[in-house]
């Protein structure tokens, strides 16, 4: 039963277009990104940047290096987006279009419906992810030969690796990107619990980790900085520092899975408890 | 079939439905009646466990709806005003869907069901493709899923053409002498109900101001119509009498229990009122529902 649930879930999910504007998103935001490095100074600055800290330029401006430095600002700003939109649609689009009535005239319970939801919202962020991912590997590939590679995040990483190390944590970070997609989702699904309209619980969620980020980037919130979830997300950026900071990258890692059960325990307890009407 | 105990229903301080008792007998066709927002549907929220109530007890086939919700609603099936289902999935895959929330259902089971309603040839369609009326048809063909022994159809006939309300009414009416389902049907359409129903319910704010069997309001015996020179006055002197129990604006009455015609035409002619008709009338649905209402209004309430 469980399976035919999900298998439905899925089909619901994955027969409507608008999920998948983050994926056609995501697309374009690529291609310019690699036009933009292609075509102007990024390339020659980088070279400069590595050979400053004595590194061979030409061994570095790679397709993995190019992949990565594309996956940052897309991690920051149209992941929360395209998953919070799916996320927020999950449960109140569904009341809004009336088809939750009909399904809860069935003998499912609540709890059980939101659990299979929940679900097949975290494997459409999982999907995302290995296409984001994936993507941004072979499109880098077709314009950046496959060699070493470079990732520098500020006060973060600053790294040089094999391509064979390269591509290993480069797989590595697609499962703690899932994981940021799934904790954004999960706040999204939360919000789509109430009584609201599937817009309304995507703002909120974009404007949760908004707040978040701002408040984390106030320097008088400095010491308060493990409180704010993208403190958290930057958890696949450390998988690329030497030495790996495990105890740093386990602990981000708890606080996400638990954010994660919060904010489905919240919304199911506002469900089972929401009035159902047309 | 379905029995409901002193059910009520606040939102906010507004009282939706007000220590509602009612009984569906299993066999009939059971008629919902009442204006907009008299709390039909908040009711049958609450009989499908979508609506919590504040107070009171709901079982259907014998099973607490709240705490029993695989045993109760396991062999029910509900269709609302204008059904909504996955616009941009097949017909097909939309019975699928539906029947998963109840138990896995073979596909030989769903064709067959799509043949009852007169989809075959269409189920792979997407369902935007699909017109009202077989939009209609389609949410009926997703009752019949769990093979079920009750029916509740919330305005199953809004938004239909008069050959849809026709079609409508006659797939009610086979559906109860083929599969002997129960159902409960909430409509707007008196002429519908009248129609259909062996039985039926009247709300009023949440209140229920009548329930009985459709034989007890097409009795003859107990309507009259009156013509006189002033007819409310009649009325409202028959009714302080203790002759008459309720009237209409188009000159009919009905008759208090144990009253017959000479009483009534004896005391318009105490009273100096001409008489120029006094024949017994059958009553309509829509006759009867008017004076109900109207006999309510005056109520004090409380």
């Amino acid at each position: 039963m469980f399976s035919a649930h999900l298998k439905n879930e899925l089909w619901k999910l994955f027969g409507k277009k608008r999920t998948y504007i983050g994926f056609g998103a995501f697309l374009l935001a690529q291609n310019a990104m690699l036009l933009t490095f292609r075509f102007t100074r990024w390339q020659s600055e980088m070279e400069r940047m590595l050979e400053g800290n004595g590194y061979l330029a030409m061994e570095y401006v790679s397709a993995l290096t190019v992949a990565v430095i594309m996956l940052i600002p897309q991690v920051i700003l149209l992941l929360p987006l395209y998953t919070s939109l799916v996320g927020g649609d999950l449960v109140a689009k569904e009341a809004e279009d009336g088809t939750l009535r009909m399904i809860l005239s069935r003998p499912i319970s609540r709890l059980r419906l939101l659990f299979v939801k929940w679900i097949a919202g975290m494997i459409f962020a999982g999907v995302l992810v290995l296409v984001l991912g994936a993507a941004a590997l072979l499109f880098a590939w077709m314009w950046f030969p496959w060699k070493g590679m470079f990732v520098f995040a500020p006060g973060m990483v600053f790294n040089v690796l094999g391509a064979a190390d390269g591509l290993r944590l480069y797989l590595l970070s697609q499962v703690f990107m899932t994981m940021n997609a799934v904790v954004i989702l999960s706040l999204a699904f939360m919000f789509s619990c109430f009584n609201m309209k599937p817009a309304a619980a995507t703002i909120m969620a974009l404007s949760f980790l908004f707040l978040n980020l701002v408040m984390e980037s106030i320097p008088f919130f400095e010491r308060y900085q493990e409180w704010f979830l993208p403190y958290h997300f930057r958890v696949w950026l450390y998988i690329y520092a030497d030495p790996t900071p495990w105890s740093r990258i386990l602990g981000s890692v708890s606080v996400l899975v638990a954010f994660c059960l919060t904010a489905f325990l919240v919304g199911a307890a506002v469900f089972q408890t929401r009035d159902i009407k047309s | 079939m379905i029995r409901l105990e002193q059910v009520t229903k606040i939102f906010g301080c507004r009282p939706a439905v007000d220590a509602l008792d009612l009984h569906v007998p299993t066999g009939e066709i059971y008629g919902l009646l009442g204006h907009n927002g008299a709390g039909k549907s908040t009711a049958i929220g609450m009989m499908l466990g979508q609506v919590w109530p504040t107070a009171g007890r709901i079982k259907i086939r014998g099973r607490d709806v709240f705490a029993d919700r695989w045993g109760a609603l396991g062999r029910v099936g509900a269709i609302f005003e204008s059904p909504a289902f996955y616009d941009y999935l097949s017909g097909y895959r939309n019975l699928e869907i539906f029947a998963s929330y109840t138990a896995p259902t073979p596909r030989k089971r769903l064709l067959e069901i799509l043949d009852w309603v007169g989809l075959s040839g269409r189920e792979k369609s997407k369902v935007r493709t699909y017109s009202h009326g077989m939009r209609a048809r389609l949410a009926l063909a997703q009752t019949l899923l769990p093979d079920p022994e009750l029916l509740i159809l919330d305005e199953p006939s809004d938004g239909l053409d008069p050959e849809g309300i026709h079609e409508m009414r006659r797939t009610i009416l086979r559906l109860h002498c083929e599969l002997k389902v129960t159902i409960l049907l909430s409509s707007h359409f008196l002429n519908e109900v009248e129609q259909t129903c062996t039985r039926i319910a009247v709300l009023k704010q949440g209140r229920k101001v009548f329930e009985g069997g459709m034989r007890q309001i097409r009795r003859r015996d107990r309507w009259l119509r009156v013509r006189t020179s002033d007819f409310k006055a009649a009325v409202g002197g028959l009714t302080e009498a203790g002759l008459a129990a309720a009237g209409t604006g188009e000159g009919m009455i009905v008759l208090a229990d144990g009253v017959g015609p000479e009483a009534v035409a004896r005391f318009l002619v105490e009273r100096g009122m001409p008489v120029y008709e006094l024949s017994p009338a059958e009553q309509t649905l829509e006759n009867f529902y008017l004076a109900l209402m109207d006999a309510a209004q005056n109520q004090p309430s409380g």
